[in-house]
């Protein structure tokens, strides 16, 4: 009888694990710690010290997703101290949290960080009960939750607190205007309008440029917009001194007359060139009184001026080489200066990239990589297709919650630190992330060290604080904190192991290691690590479980060689030159270094439902189609011709359907010229006029509602129509050997040999 | 002789009207022989030609009725090179006759209308002269299948107060309704930045923006408003191809609307000032800008950059002062003694950019509205070189800018502007006479015929003028000398000839010639009284006002004083009438009796006399005298003054103090100012308002007089002169007593009718009494 989470070198693919149901994190136990949503750590249980660290082998740290959303009832309280000062540790500056203890009668309270008595203001005394618990504890959320947010006084600022700024640049050269994109980014934002928050003090601003810089005077008292074009790229200045960001609700007008003739303004252009430089230099002159959000639309390869970029990532013969991970950093110095003054003056970037071309994501990214932003990447773009996908994510972008001019830290007990950070952000000091905009969709993980040899603390704890500006115009302190005994046993470490978080960790690590080595070096890096804790695992276990010609996991890692073979099979790490276009994987990497561990599962390991039986049997129902079939293996094996699938990465959704499926289905589903034509690249879905229409466009939106952070296309591809099922099915069934050398069970038994060779 | 009535025949005013046929003799007459050539004086008769003219092919005079004909065998020959011509065939009919026009002796100036200008053009090519297809082409023929014209720029200041702007904007929208419906017209505004409207985009308001603070060449302009050939492929002209033309200058009938739109939407510009600052105005730089747009959009079509300034040029190119209010405005103390830092500088930018104009045909009018100088002085070259209007007033709102801007938009009888533009003057002369050079607001065509001479006076060095813009007062000074040596006697009474041939777009589009050839004969040296018979004072003394000018301002360490002193005791000395030694014997001939007066007042005047003026003024008045005719010269020299009384019609008095008497009303005309004068008493009745009673009819006539006379004045000149209508002891009378003869000062003992003026100067006549003591003397 096999153990659980052991295997035989020649098992069956059927009993290899697989997450086939949505793995929800589970809250601690640990009643004062924070929601996992929030801070998730590698392992629950913190190594004592260094020689059980370096026997972990998997990285220690900490995911921290600390603007998450929350399921209504659920949100972060608010505290407001008022007048008073926000209670804090002396010494250590940690904010009160559930875990102090106040002694001395509730004159005084400890500090659970750095253990120093600290006085208890006057105004926040509150006698003890008979368990030495305040009397007031339930009710205040600081002294019984684990996230709280803290109105701050005016001690928190070194300015007043910034109105919500969003700034558009927008691309408007004769390639911009082509993909169709200026249309639809206009009547998006004019319908945002009313969902930007902050009103009444929001300001909004444009530029638009071609191989010169157009300005907008947005004036109040103007009927409509007044266009000012500055050619002289060389040395970029503004033309006129204010006006050019408004007060959205003082301009409402202006802006909206600008938005409903930008499209037409440039309908025209035959102007293909592309000053993306300087206009972001202008854009910084005009943000960097306020800071705020700027929203870069490009489609263009920049041409003219600074930051002129080359067309270098489709040069093959660098691939292989030991230079090849220069064409996923940027060469030029202009887009980390940029940054670097982006961050300073609280301006956070945003690029959408339309293009269908190569235009160095690797370069342009590197202004959201520094300033908290993302890349939204819609290569190829089509308004037909992409437009509503676009439009949404604007949207979004335009209506999350948004922290301004955020600084970030994170602070730990005595003994170990946070030594390195992964994601979006600009490292103000060792231990400080400046976040000029973040949003709710955005994580960052980070690894931690042990500064002391031996950890003598029972317990660790941890604190995330963002200090922001909130859209309404508050200083606010968001908190999070956590607790987490210390063990010295690696076992217990191995038992609290959170895969979600490792495999983050591992593959923001696996990313960043791509950026200065070769994508086989990081992927070797990543499987290494894996065969080292399983060979320390075996090691630990071996001889208690008397298996020593097996391969043995955890059963909390159990999952963890799969995901490792899917970062590696991520379009970010996947095979060479051929595999995946240079922008694509500079596109899927920026992401994969922003996402919260949720969304990051999904993406290394999508689901794949078959759907056609169930969209049959349920097409009458009015139930909300929540009871999907399971989900199933990665694997085309499973692909029945009969058959229909549903495939979502999270990212996007694809129905692969089978040659012997009746093309009525698709008919119903997409239209039947979708289901008469041979390439479905046009199939667009939309609710037609029938009971299984409705339901299938029922049951993506439910799965869209699980995950609003972007919108889900459903592109349709038939079997055996390729290239097209191969790009978007086929390769991302990441237990076939599709793109790698591995499929799921050859990597099992590399991972066994080499697990067995000491 | 009477040389008014020659001037209506031939446009033309010489000092002289009879020439020694040595060159040693001529330069013993001290006045230079000049021309004080209008060549577009309107004359009575003149005939237009619809023809274009025949030159000769020697030295391509055109054909006159100086010229031998022989009606025969149809050839005539040139007066001036003595080549035989043949007619051409279209003349086969000629006969005694049957003459063409312009052989009739009466018809020494005709005009013709070209038809074929460009190949049959004028006398020998020189470079400039073909580049410019304004010289043989209809309007716009440099740019096929392109109609509309001329074009007009309008740079507008923005740094003023918005009651100030929003008169400018009025002053603007009016004189729209002034302009033809095909004049192109376009927008440029400024304050520390320059802004050029794209008048003809439809979406929105649209501009163009260049810093102002920086030099910007014509080629960077033309590129970043996408107008050249370059940048349209790559498609930044938004694709029309139309480079600026439909896009920055458009047919008035077109964008009338945008134009007035854009205007109206013009603000103050809203540049922060930092105090103990003044302003950022890039006065240069808009000017840089607007001249590169016209470069690259109308390039050799006639058209005006008309400039509305509201203060100092602060920053850029051509500024005159820094923003820091503790730096003064230069002054011309400053001038002299080099402590004018960025004059020089400021000064070679529009000496450069006034080159570009001339090569392309543009005009330069600046409209200085301010009280403070704004940068005339410098910006003078490239105004005067294009023939532009400078006017300086103290607000936009002022009659005097308003009536000066509307004026410039006058039409003719037939409807058509009275500006002329791309116009060309090219002097023609007999073998023994060579051409010096020429002072007026024109600029060299570096046309180096065989009528050049070595010796310079004035823009020397060529035969050929440009006059970017031009109207029928627009006069040009010419110099000439006699270069025939003494050993080759010429018969007295012998004729030279010049010939005059001015090539310009008439006001309807039409491009014309005019040609006038006058003839003047030799006498011999020793006929001295003929000589001086022919001397024309007047147009003398304006010929020597211009050259004084000149002189100070282009020679360096010039006593300019001193010299016009030598220069009038030599001719004293040589053409009056005294005994040696003997000052009370000294006589001078009529036509030499005004003479020392003119020069005396010429050294006073404001041209030579910069104390109390600052640079911008001098500037002002400087250029304003090298345009005018011989008789508005005289009047800025020696203003005129009339007095009105009971006693009968207005008659001129004596500029002099003594002319003011209580029952007199005096009209005082210095051509910049228009003084009306009551004498206390006048001003008593009329503040007791005698004018009113019915039984006072005369009085009231009396009032009325001399205020229509102004009126008639103000009506005749651009810009408007100033009217000052003032009481006798009124504070605004200093207008008047600046310019009268300090005959009764503090210092003599004269107390006479009771006004006394506070002065050092002296007066005409010890003036004249020095004059005559020195006269006298001999050498
Ligand atoms: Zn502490
Ligand atoms: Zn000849």
């Amino acid at each position: 009888v096999p153990l659980p989470g052991s295997m035989d070198a020649g098992v069956d693919p059927g009993l290899l694990p697989r997450p086939l149901n949505d793995m929800e994190p589970v809250p601690s136990s640990w009643a004062a710690n924070c929601h996992p949503r929030y801070l998730r750590l590698t392992c629950n249980s913190m190594p004592n010290s260094h020689s059980l660290v370096s026997r972990w082998h998997l990285p220690l740290g900490a995911v921290v997703h600390p603007l998450a959303e929350a399921p209504p009832g659920e949100e972060v309280p608010v505290v407001n101290f008022g007048a008073t000062s926000i209670v804090r540790c002396r010494r250590c500056r940690t904010y009160i949290n559930a875990y102090v203890t106040f002694t001395d009668g509730g004159r005084r309270w400890r500090c659970n960080v750095c253990v120093l008595l600290n006085e208890v203001p006057v105004e926040y005394f509150c006698p003890l009960d008979a368990n030495g618990k305040r009397k007031d504890a339930d009710e205040r959320p600081e002294l019984s939750q684990g996230s709280i947010e803290f109105v701050a006084p005016t001690e928190y600022m070194v300015r007043p607190p910034m109105p919500p700024v969003y700034f558009f640049l927008i691309d408007v050269s004769a390639s911009a205007i082509r993909t169709g994109m200026l249309q639809i980014a206009c009547e998006t934002i004019k319908a945002s309008l009313d969902k930007l928050p902050g009103y009444p003090r929001t300001q909004i601003g444009f530029i638009t440029f071609d191989s010169t810089l157009h300005f907008y005077n947005l004036k109040s008292s103007l009927t409509q917009p007044q266009m000012m074009v500055v050619a002289e790229l060389d040395d970029p200045f503004l033309p006129m001194p204010d006006d050019l960001l408004v007060n959205l609700s003082e301009s409402r007008a202006v802006v909206e007359a600008l938005l409903d003739s930008l499209p037409s303004m440039f309908q025209n252009n035959l102007n293909i060139e592309s000053a993306l430089g300087p206009a972001l230099k202008a854009a910084f002159m005009v943000m960097s009184q306020l800071g705020g959000k700027l929203l870069v639309f490009q489609s263009t390869l920049p041409s003219l001026g600074a930051g002129r970029l080359k067309l270098r990532g489709d040069d093959p013969r660098l691939y292989g080489t030991d230079k090849e991970f220069t064409l996923r950093v940027t060469e030029e110095q202009f887009y980390k200066q940029m940054a670097a003054d982006f961050s300073k003056y609280q301006i956070g970037v945003n690029i959408y990239a339309f293009a269908d071309k190569y235009t160095d994501l690797a370069s342009l990214g590197t202004l959201p990589k520094y300033t908290g932003g993302q890349i939204i990447h819609y290569p190829g773009f089509q308004p037909d297709f992409h437009g509503q996908k676009f439009s949404y994510e604007l949207g979004r972008d335009l209506s999350r919650e948004t922290a301004w001019e955020a600084v970030m830290r994170i602070r730990c007990g005595k003994g170990i630190r946070f030594s390195t950070f992964h994601g979006h952000f600009m490292l103000r000091s060792s231990d400080l992330l400046a976040l000029p905009a973040v949003d709710c969709d955005k994580a960052f993980a980070m690894q931690l060290t042990l500064e002391d040899t031996l950890l003598t603390s029972q317990t660790v704890y941890f604190q995330v604080a963002v200090l922001y500006t909130s859209s309404s115009g508050e200083r606010r302190i968001r908190v999070h904190t956590m607790a987490a005994p210390v063990t010295a046993d690696l076992g217990e470490m191995y038992r609290s192991a959170d895969v979600g978080a490792i495999a983050s960790l591992m593959s923001r690590l696996a990313i960043e290691k791509s950026l200065s080595s070769k994508l086989e070096d990081s992927r070797q890096a990543g499987q290494a690590r894996l065969v080292k804790s399983l060979r320390e695992y075996k090691t630990l276990f071996a001889v208690q479980h008397r298996t020593s010609g097996r391969l043995i996991y955890p059963e909390s890692l159990k999952l963890l060689p799969l995901y490792v073979l899917a970062i590696n099979k991520s379009l970010a790490l996947r095979g060479g030159f051929n595999e995946v276009q240079a922008d694509e994987r500079s596109a899927a990497a920026f992401e994969m270094m922003i996402m919260p561990v949720s969304r990051l599962l999904k993406y290394l390991y999508p689901s794949l439902y078959r759907i056609e039986d169930y969209l049959y049997q349920t097409a009458k129902s009015k139930a909300d189609p929540v009871e999907l079939p399971a989900a199933l293996p990665l694997t085309a094996e499973r692909l029945d011709p009969r058959g229909a699938y549903l495939y979502n990465d999270g990212l996007r959704f694809v129905l692969w359907v089978g040659k012997v499926l009746s093309l009525d289905f698709v008919g119903l589903l997409y239209g039947s010229e979708a289901a008469q034509a041979s390439d479905s690249s046009k199939a667009f879905v939309a609710e037609h006029d029938n009971d299984l229409s409705r339901r299938f466009i029922a049951v993506l939106n439910k799965l869209r509602e699980k995950n609003t952070a972007l919108h889900q296309d459903c592109l349709l591809v038939r079997q055996g129509e390729q290239p097209r099922e191969s790009i978007l099915l086929l390769q991302n069934l990441v237990e076939d050997r599709t793109v790698q050398p591995f499929g799921y069970v050859d990597w099992m038994i590399q991972i066994y040999r080499s697990v067995q060779q000491t | 002789m009477d040389f008014n009535e020659i001037e209506q025949t031939e446009g033309l005013r010489l000092a002289w009207n009879a020439w020694p046929s040595s060159r040693l003799e001529a330069t013993r007459l001290v006045v230079p022989f000049g021309v004080m050539c209008t060549p577009l004086h309107p004359l009575e008769g003149l005939h237009l030609l619809p023809y274009d003219p025949l030159l000769c092919k020697g030295c391509r005079a055109v054909l006159n009725p100086y010229c031998r004909v022989d009606y025969q065998a149809k050839i005539w020959v040139c007066p001036f090179c003595y080549q035989r011509n043949h007619f051409p065939a279209s003349y086969h009919e000629i006969s005694d006759r049957n003459m063409p026009a312009e052989l009739f002796s009466q018809c020494s100036t005709v005009e013709y209308a070209v038809t074929q200008p460009s190949t049959t053009g004028l006398t020998s090519p020189s470079s400039i002269y073909n580049q410019s297809p304004g010289l043989g082409g209809a309007p716009g023929s440099g740019v096929p299948g392109q109609a509309g014209g001329p074009g007009f720029l309008f740079v507008l200041d923005t740094c003023m107060g918005a009651e100030d702007l929003q008169a400018l904007k009025s002053a603007i929208s009016q004189i729209l309704g002034l302009m033809p419906e095909t004049a192109l017209v376009g927008l440029v505004s400024y304050g520390s930045m320059v802004h050029v409207h794209e008048l003809g985009y439809p979406d929105c308001p649209k501009a163009y923006v260049f810093r102002g603070d920086k030099e910007i060449s014509s080629q960077q302009v033309q590129e970043q408003l996408g107008l050249t050939g370059k940048t349209n492929q790559k498609g930044v002209a938004v694709g029309t191809g139309r480079g600026g033309r439909g896009r920055f200058m458009l047919p008035l009938s077109e964008c009338e609307f945008t134009l007035t739109t854009a205007l109206e939407e013009l603000q103050p510009s809203s540049d922060p000032v930092q105090a103990g600052h003044r302003t950022r105005r890039a006065t240069g730089a808009a000017l840089a800008v607007a001249v590169g747009l016209m470069e690259g959009t109308m390039p050799n079509e006639g058209a005006r950059i008309m400039s509305f300034v509201s203060g100092p040029a602060t920053v850029g190119p051509g500024q005159i002062v820094e923003t820091d209010l503790a730096k003064s405005i230069r002054t011309h103390q400053d001038l002299v003694n080099d402590r004018a830092p960025l004059f020089k500088k400021a000064c070679k930018f529009y000496s450069q950019l006034s080159q570009r104009l001339v090569a392309n045909c543009h005009v330069l009018d600046i409209f200085a509205c301010s009280l403070d100088q704004v940068g005339t002085a410098e910006a003078k070259v490239a105004v005067e070189s294009t023939g532009g209007l400078m006017v300086l007033a103290e607000t936009f709102d002022s009659d005097q800018f308003r009536k000066s801007l509307q004026k410039l938009f006058s039409r003719d009888e037939d409807g058509n502007l009275k500006m002329c533009f791309n116009g060309s003057l090219e002097v023609i002369t007999t073998r023994e006479i060579k051409v010096c050079g020429a002072i007026g607001p024109c600029a060299t065509l570096n046309k180096k015929s065989v009528s050049v001479s070595d010796t310079e006076l004035g823009i020397g060095g060529t035969s050929a003028w440009k006059l970017c813009s031009l109207t029928n007062k627009t006069a040009v000074a010419v110099y000439f000398e006699v270069v025939n040596q003494h050993s080759n006697p010429i018969p007295n009474g012998t004729f030279f000839f010049i010939q005059f041939v001015t090539q310009y777009q008439h006001g309807s589009g039409q491009v014309r010639l005019r040609v006038t050839t006058t003839a003047r004969r030799w006498v011999d040296s020793a006929q001295i009284q003929e000589l001086a018979a022919g001397f024309d004072q007047e147009a003398a003394a304006a010929l020597m006002a211009r050259l004084a000018v000149y002189k100070t301002e282009n020679e360096e360490v010039f006593d300019i004083l001193r010299w016009l002193d030598r220069m009038l005791i030599r001719v004293a000395a040589k053409f009056g009438d005294y005994q040696k030694e003997d000052a009370s014997s000294f006589r001078f001939s009529s036509n030499f009796s005004l003479y020392p007066q003119f020069m005396f007042h010429l050294r006073r005047s404001q041209f030579l006399q910069v104390f109390n003026n600052t640079p911008d003024e001098t500037a002002f008045f400087r250029l304003m005298l090298n345009q005018e005719g011989v008789v508005g010269s005289l009047i800025m020299i020696q203003p005129t003054l009339f007095s009105y009384s009971f006693d009968g019609p207005p008659v001129p008095v004596l500029l002099d103090v003594s002319s003011i008497t209580p029952d007199r009303i005096l009209l005082f005309d210095s051509y910049f100012y228009i003084v009306v004068h009551y004498g206390s008493t006048i001003a008593q009745w009329r503040k007791l308002r005698y004018q009113d009673d019915p039984s006072h009819e005369n009085f009231k006539k009396l009032l009325e007089a001399p205020v229509g006379d102004a009126e008639a004045l103000l009506e005749e000149r651009i810009p408007l002169p100033k009217l000052i209508v003032c009481d006798q002891h009124g504070s605004q009378a200093r207008f008047l007593l600046a310019k009268l003869n300090p005959s009764v000062t503090h210092n003599s003992n004269q107390y006479g009718s009771g006004e006394v003026i506070f002065t050092d100067d002296v007066s005409l006549q010890v003036f004249v009494d020095h004059l005559q003591r020195l006269a006298v003397q001999g050498s």
